[in-house]
This record gives C-alpha cells, sequence and structure tokens, in this order.
C-alpha cells in the first residue's frame, strides 16, 4: 500500500488546486466555528437569560458536539476534493495509464479509498484541535467532570464525513465527469434532505432517518437550542438509537465499497 | 515461449459486435503487426490484452502465462492515445510511470533523450504539441528498457521526420531482440517494419502470420489475343501446369501461378505450338494496397 500511495502522492504533491482545496477544508473547519463564536459572544447584546437558553455550546462537554455539528455542515470542500482527484483520472484516462503500466483494478481502487479515508482523518483531527482550543478558552470544567465526556461525536463526525465522502467517491466513478458529478452530489443532498422532510413531518414516516445521509446526520444532534425545544425523553430516544445509526452508516459503507468494487473489476474502463 | 497467445477472444458492445473469435500467437523476438482498417477492432483488442476492456469471451495469456498486472509491468504499451496528468511536467509524468512499473527514476534521462524531449521535460504536458505528447508516450514504454512492447498506432500525429524516427527506433527494438506488438491502420507502416502480421476486418480475423507469406507480392501474366482467339486462349491457358487462376478481362487474360509462376517465353512458346499467336504479353505484380484492399474489402 505504501509503495501506492507513494504514486499518489507524486500525483498530488504538484497539483494546485488540491492544495488549495485541502486548505480551504482545514481552515473552514475552526473558522465556521469561530464564527458561529463570535457571533454568539460579541453580537447579542449580553443578557442574563441568554445563558439558559443556549447553554454554552462553546465550553465542556457541549463543544464536542458543537465543534462536530458545524464541521459536518462543511462536507462539501472534502467532496469536491475527492470528485476532483477522482474524475481527473477519467479526463486524463490515466486510470487506464494505471492499469496497462502495471496497476491491478482493484489496487486502483484501494489507494483512492485509503486517500479518502485519510482526508477524513485529517479533518478528525482538526476538528479535534478546533473543540481542544474552544473548550480549553471557553470557560472551566465543572468539577468532577472530564473534558472527554461527548467526545464520541468527534467519532460521529468521522463516520458522517467518511459517508458523504463516500457517495461523492461513488458519483465521481459512476459519473466520471467533475461537473456533472458535483452536481449530481449537491442534487442528492438536497433531494434527501427534502423527501426527510415531507416524509417525516407530512408522513410521519420514520424510515427515512434511515436515508443514507439522513442516518448520518442524527448521529450529531443540532447542539444550539436543544435546551428549549429537546425532551429529556428525545435524549433518551435519540442515546438508544445511536447504536442503530452507526450499524446502518456501516451497512451503507459496505454497500457502497461493493458497488465501486465492481463498477472498476467488472466493466471496461 | 509465445509472448502472447490470444485465443477466440470476442467482444459486444450491446449488439454491436467488436471482435469475433480471434485467436493469434505473437512470437519472440517478432514485429507483430495487427493491420486493418479504422474500427476494425485493433484497439480494443489491445485494451482486451492489458485489461483495460473486458472480453466477452475468449482468454489470453502473456508469457504463457494467467494474465497480471506483474507481467503489465514488464510491457511497455502506449494504447490509443497518451494518457498523462496534464499539470505535471513530462518529467514528473514519466516519474508516476516509473513508480507504478517498479523501475527507479535513473532511466528517465535516457528515455526523455531518446525521444528528444530533454530541453522540455519540465514544461507541462498540457504545453506539449501532439507530436510531442506521443513522443512522451513513446518514452514511458521504453522506461526500464522492456522486453515486450505494445504500440498502437504509433506514429499518430508525428511529422515526417517523427514517423521515421518512430520507424527506425521500432526497428532497433526489434535488432535488440525485443518482441513489438503494433497495431496500424497503414499497410505501408506494417510492410517497412513488421515481421508477422494479423489482418483484422470489422473484427474478423482474415489472415495472419509471416509478413512474406501474408502480404507477398503477387506476379501474375497478362496476355492478349485478337478478339476471335481470346476464348481459345483461355482453354489453352488453363492447360498449363501450375495454373491457379485465369481470369478473363475485357481484352486480355490474366494468370496467375502456384509456387514461383513461369517463364513469359516458355508462355509465348506453348501458345504459338497451339495456333494462338499472341499480341501481348506482360509480366505484372499486383500491389500490396490492392491486395490489402482485397483481403479487406
Amino acid at each position: 500500500m505504501l509503495h501506492l500511495l507513494r504514486v499518489e502522492w507524486l500525483k498530488i504533491k504538484n497539483y494546485r488546486t488540491f492544495w488549495i482545496l485541502l486548505a480551504m477544508t482545514i481552515l473552514s473547519i475552526p473558522g465556521l466555528s469561530y464564527l458561529i463564536y463570535d457571533l454568539m459572544n460579541n453580537s447579542f447584546p449580553k443578557q442574563k437569560g441568554v445563558q439558559n437558553v443556549v447553554g454554552s455550546p462553546f465550553a465542556f462537554p457541549d463543544v464536542w458536539q458543537t465543534v462536530s455539528w458545524n464541521s459536518s455542515m462543511l462536507f462539501i470542500t472534502p467532496a469536491i476534493l475527492i470528485i476532483t482527484l477522482t474524475t481527473n483520472e477519467f479526463t486524463f484516462k490515466t486510470h487506464r495509464q494505471n492499469i496497462i503500466d502495471g496497476w491491478s483494478r482493484r489496487q486502483f481502487l484501494s489507494v483512492k479509498l485509503v486517500e479518502l479515508v485519510m482526508l477524513a482523518v485529517v479533518c478528525t483531527i482538526v476538528v479535534f484541535v478546533t473543540v481542544l482550543v474552544f473548550g480549553c478558552i471557553g470557560n472551566k470544567v465543572a468539577p468532577g467532570q472530564s473534558i472527554w465526556q461527548d467526545s464520541r461525536f468527534i467519532f460521529f463526525y468521522f463516520v458522517q464525513l467518511l459517508s458523504y465522502s463516500t457517495i461523492a467517491f461513488l458519483m465521481a466513478l459512476l459519473i466520471r465527469r467533475s461537473g456533472l458529478a458535483i452536481g449530481a452530489f449537491l442534487i442528492y443532498m438536497l433531494a434527501e434532505n427534502i423527501i426527510v422532510g415531507i416524509g417525516r413531518h407530512r408522513f410521519k414516516l420514520d424510515g427515512v432517518d434511515y436515508l443514507p445521509e439522513e442516518v448520518t446526520d442524527r448521529l450529531i444532534p443540532q447542539p444550539y437550542l436543544h435546551r428549549i425545544f429537546e425532551s429529556s425523553a428525545d435524549q433518551l430516544r435519540w442515546e438508544q438509537h445511536v447504536p442503530v445509526y452507526l450499524a446502518v452508516a456501516l451497512v451503507y459503507l459496505v454497500v457502497y465499497y461493493l458497488v465501486t468494487d465492481r463498477r472498476i473489476t467488472k466493466s471496461d474502463l | 515461449m509465445t509472448i502472447l497467445s490470444i485465443r477466440s477472444i470476442s467482444k459486444f458492445y450491446g449488439r454491436i459486435r467488436a471482435l469475433h473469435e480471434v485467436s493469434f500467437d505473437v512470437p519472440p523476438a517478432s514485429v507483430f503487426g495487427v493491420l486493418g482498417p479504422n474500427g476494425s477492432g485493433k484497439t480494443t483488442l489491445l485494451g482486451i490484452v492489458m485489461d483495460v476492456l473486458k472480453a466477452s469471451g475468449g482468454s489470453y495469456s502473456w508469457f504463457g502465462e494467467a494474465p497480471s498486472e506483474k507481467q503489465r509491468q514488464q510491457i511497455g504499451t502506449l494504447l490509443e492515445t497518451p494518457n498523462f496528468y496534464h499539470y505535471l511536467s513530462g518529467e514528473q509524468n514519466l516519474r508516476i510511470t516509473a513508480a507504478i512499473k517498479g523501475k527507479g527514476e535513473a532511466d528517465i534521462p535516457r528515455v526523455l533523450e531518446m525521444v528528444k524531449l530533454t530541453e522540455r521535460k519540465h514544461s507541462k504536458f498540457s504545453t506539449y504539441s501532439l507530436g510531442m505528447k506521443q513522443r512522451l508516450a513513446l518514452a514511458a514504454c521504453l522506461l526500464g528498457d522492456p522486453q515486450v512492447l505494445v504500440f498502437d498506432e504509433p506514429t499518430n500525429g508525428l511529422d515526417p521526420v517523427g514517423i521515421a524516427e518512430t520507424r527506425e527506433l521500432i526497428k532497433e527494438l526489434s535488432g535488440a531482440g525485443k518482441t513489438v506488438l503494433l497495431a496500424s491502420h497503414l499497410l505501408d507502416e506494417v510492410e517497412k517494419v513488421c515481421t508477422h502480421v494479423a489482418i483484422l476486418q470489422r473484427g474478423v480475423l482474415l489472415t495472419a502470420g509471416p509478413v512474406n507469406e501474408v502480404l507477398r507480392d503477387e506476379e501474375f501474366i497478362e496476355v492478349g489475343a485478337g478478339p476471335s482467339e481470346l476464348v481459345a486462349l483461355q482453354v489453352l491457358l488453363k492447360g498449363l501446369t501450375d495454373v491457379k487462376q485465369v481470369q478473363v478481362k475485357e481484352d486480355h487474360v490474366q494468370l496467375y501461378f502456384h509456387g514461383v509462376g513461369m517463364d513469359p517465353a516458355a508462355i509465348n512458346r506453348f501458345c504459338f505450338e497451339n495456333g494462338v499467336v499472341l499480341t501481348h504479353l506482360q509480366l505484372r505484380k499486383k500491389s500490396l494496397e490492392t491486395k490489402f484492399m482485397e483481403l479487406t474489402k
């Protein structure tokens, strides 16, 4: 695998678009959280009641959920990065050349998937550092409370990003053109949100919770104002469903893998 | 040991049949031409043996073994068009090829020099002319000095000097004992550089074998007599030994022989002795172009 990764490194090392997109991906994570932090702390008149409504989303332990949720809205730049790197191969026909020169089809696929996971790991590390920075400047940890409480949201963020990224990769692999693949990815996001909205509120369908993106979205509930909109029963229900959401997300990942593997190994390139 | 053995390979694109049960063997140290008009299935066939296309039926083996990526690392291949990363320089692209092939980068300057791209090695691939792109693809094929090379229309996009140089290069490679598999729609190219040829037409293999057997210049003799004697001449000529075919044209008869043929003087004497006076007698050669056109008609 290291040998395969070395070839990928040669492909991206001098590719400016890659570095710009990567920088945007990495910088936008603390950037967006800072923007919201700044908005909450400096743009509203400080009144005593506010604290009771929103709580302290940027203090431990809530900061884990807050930064993870903020960052999860930024799935689009890593998706564009993955789509660009994948469709480039089709545009330049280098996917064929890599095979001709001596890679197996599965090697071509596996190194792309490893790159995708590596990107998700990098983003997760950035989120982790961002959490620690905000948490530490936010406020003091209450006695007897660990700063690691609720750190599982970092893992949920990783699962969610992995899931979104794999969908983007699948689109790139099936559509092969960067513009169309990015378009299809965005349209799918939008379509699923609409289906979930209509399904849940109009038809009271619980099944929509398990659609490919919604199921990972549900891993990280919206962190603001949850004190007034969520009852402790909701909280308990969510807690019970987390393992199910994770299991379903995993099933989707396996399905995505099987589809990409079939596409690459069985068809004409 | 056979370098490449192709057995009954077929390929369908939906209902379109691109290849139909094609079989042939590429012997070692040969320059094997796959000749055929555009759309005859040459690139499809090469795509299948390089594993970028999947055959609908049949099988192939390299070096007598089942196909694997390790074998492809030992083969220099230029398929269809030069495929490189547009945003990288020629040299950076060759580093990728070398890394995939498991060869060191030390060979890169040599191959760049061979295709005369040393001066432009730092320029981005996207700034290269068509001919330069083709030459970079040739350089990538030559990396690591492979024993087997596969070229699909290698002179595409090259100027006359480039074409001559490429043919010279193929001859040099052949002289060095390497096996070259060359697809071309140019008869002249195949005739000039190949030792063996397979002719494809609409996905069907018409013939395969050594060039001097398949594309041998065919000699024939044209014989003419007075209009009233033409029929008698035709009957008479059929009685000659070794005659393969007698074709009657408007005002003359064409005689084809098995083997080396017949001395025109002997034919003249034979006809005169049998009461037919010839008005026209000529030894002619059928051009390769005509032969190729006939084969692929």
